[in-house]
């Protein structure tokens, strides 16, 4: 059994100026979007996370904290699977240059943790050609899978 | 979040009660700056979110007490926050354990 899908919610934006106490205002709004969906705690701990590291990349590294530059998150509930989409208006990076955090003094330097804990715990995570705009797509699991959220009431 | 810090047979242990996250994670920091524990146990018992800013952080603060010939173990874990340790193969690096206690004993 799945969660509710993503029926009855349409697509919503949301946007932000680049100011990181910002970031958890971004995130609860989200969370307060995606509440009716029922997911699991499991998912909605890696949904926060990854959303939260990527709301804070764009605003610090693609915005450079300019808080007149805008932060977007488009968030799309789909049948099975949730896309979440965060653009900055920043010249954009290369995602294959970010050092592995897991390898050799990677993992003491923590260079690019954050991008490996979305690339980790998100099901897909693509960037646009220039590099300012991430897509994350996660995919609801089973009930049985993580239902520690939705059982404990 | 909070950062209540105790003496426990020689060892420093500071037990935090919130998220560790980007926000919160330079508080957790002046604190282990303000005393530089040389033997320190972080209690993570009521911590139920992390982010990449409140890990690195405990590795900086892990740094900081190896390069002084001390030792850092980390305890109470929940399952959610030990497995951003375990993704991010941080736990090859921190002493972890599951109760304060455990850790006490390895430190000391």
């Amino acid at each position: 059994m799945k969660p509710d899908s993503g029926k009855g919610l349409k697509v919503q934006t949301f946007e932000f100026p680049s100011r990181l106490s910002e970031v958890y205002e971004a995130s609860a709004q989200a969370l307060a979007f995606l509440r009716p969906l029922g997911l699991a705690e499991g998912e909605l701990f890696d949904i926060r996370l990854c959303l939260e590291e990527a709301v804070i990349n764009a605003m610090k590294y693609g915005n450079e904290l300019d808080e007149r530059r805008k932060v977007k998150i488009r968030i799309e509930p789909r049948e099975q699977e949730l896309c979440i989409e965060v653009t900055d208006e920043g010249r954009g990076f290369d995602p294959e240059h970010v050092a592995d955090c897991t390898q050799d003094e990677g993992v003491l330097k923590g260079c690019g943790r954050g991008i490996f804990l979305m690339k980790q715990l998100m099901d897909e995570v693509r960037y646009n050609r220039r590099g300012n705009a991430v897509s994350m797509l996660k995919r609801f699991k089973a009930k049985s899978e993580d239902t520690r959220g939705q059982d404990a009431g | 979040m909070q950062v209540k810090q105790l003496e426990k047979d020689g060892v420093t242990v500071f037990e935090i009660d919130g998220e560790v996250n980007l926000s919160t994670s330079p508080e957790l920091k002046k604190q282990f700056e303000k005393s530089a524990p040389k033997k320190l146990v972080v209690d993570l018992q009521k911590v139920q979110y992390i982010d990449s800013s409140g890990l690195a952080t405990l590795v900086e603060i892990l740094k900081k007490t190896r390069a002084q010939g001390g030792q850092l173990g980390l305890a109470g874990l929940s399952d959610k926050v030990r497995s951003l340790f375990e993704i991010t193969k941080l736990d090859k690096l921190f002493v972890i354990t599951k109760s304060r206690e455990d850790a006490l004993s390895k430190i000391k």
